[in-house]
């Protein structure tokens, strides 16, 4: 048999003059199991073309596809430079919040602080309730400022 | 899905997913799989792709634009995952070696060796010049087809083909040769 066309064709191959024909031509003819010896070590190359052409995606493949086309889509939303920023947002108006509400209490605070000397009284005498005569006490009496309470405890005592 | 109904009202010029788009599933992969050297790899590869034309919802006016795009698109992505991963080098030819077994174990043996050899030879190939002959030769692409597909000019198709030829040419018979 004679292969001058074969050996044609391959070196036309190599230099990239042969048309989608010729190059099928010279896949199939590699896949024959009885191949002249000059011609064996050009076998793998061919065939190795031909059996590429066979490769293709797993069985399960599509099956897989399908389950991910169900799924509902999540799309992607414009974020704004606000809505970006709201966590850092949200932590500054707790931040406000917090010192807002902390120096108002302080502020509360601070007027209370008038009255704490009748609180402190009461306490000094609750705690020694046991002992009567703390209520005469010199140091205790001194502790109220205020002229008024004072002569009306006075005239308790008398 | 109300998609496939405007699909059966336009079905004159409009593609289709089914028909169209999903059989370019295993052409894909191939492509896929050319770059990555890793069968998982080009096939989650290949389900972006396909996923992604899916979702796009366009009507496609014309087929080819659309297998060009998910060309592209398969080909970028795919490179993305060997970037990601590192150079990595699995051969492909394990594939085929089930396949020829008919012919003998001896002679399946001396086959699956030569192809991963052959393999080995496409894989050291710059990837474009790897894609180009992948799609010229296993596809069986016309040189204008490839152009089209890979958004670049026949000239530079030939070029491409010539250099991936000639390299192939040269180490395999290089190799053949000393009788590896």
């Amino acid at each position: 048999m004679d292969y001058k066309y074969i050996e044609q064709l391959i070196d036309r191959y190599w230099e990239c003059e042969t048309t989608i024909e010729e190059e099928q031509i010279l896949r199939t003819f590699f896949m024959q199991e009885k191949l002249p010896a000059h011609l064996l070590r050009y076998r793998a190359y061919f065939s190795y073309l031909k059996e590429a052409q066979k490769i293709g995606v797993s069985a399960d493949f599509e099956e897989r596809l399908r389950k991910e086309m169900e799924r509902p889509v999540v799309q992607a939303k414009r974020i704004g430079l606000l809505y970006r920023f709201s966590p850092l947002l949200k932590a500054a108006a707790v931040l406000l919040l917090v010192f807002s509400m902390g120096s108002l209490v302080k502020h509360s605070m601070i007027d209370t602080t008038v009255e704490p000397m009748i609180g402190q009284v009461e306490d000094t005498i609750q705690e020694k309730i046991d002992q009567p005569q703390v209520a005469y006490q010199g140091d205790t009496l001194r502790l109220l400022k205020e002229d008024a309470v004072a002569p009306y405890l006075e005239k308790e005592i008398d | 899905m109300g998609y496939s109904s405007v699909f059966l009202i336009e079905a004159m010029q409009k593609i289709s997913f089914e028909e169209d788009i999903l059989p370019l599933k295993d052409k894909l992969f191939r492509v896929a799989f050319r770059i990555t050297s890793e069968r998982a790899d080009a096939e989650d590869v290949v389900q972006d792709v396909l996923l992604k034309v899916w979702r796009t919802h366009t009507s496609w006016e014309d087929k080819n634009s659309v297998e060009a795009f998910c060309t592209v698109m398969a080909r970028n992505l795919a490179l993305d995952k060997i970037k990601e991963k590192g150079r990595n080098t699995q051969p492909i030819a394990e594939e085929n070696f089930q396949q020829a077994d008919e012919q003998g174990l001896e002679n399946a043996f001396l086959n699956a060796e030569a192809e991963s050899i052959i393999v080995k030879l496409i894989e050291k190939l710059p990837e474009k010049q790897r894609t180009i002959l992948q799609l010229r030769d296993v596809e069986g692409r016309t040189y204008r087809e490839i152009a089209e597909l890979l958004q670049i000019t026949e000239e530079q198709v030939k070029v491409n083909l010539f250099r991936a030829r000639q390299r192939i040419k040269m180490q395999y018979l290089e190799i053949d040769n000393y009788g590896l």
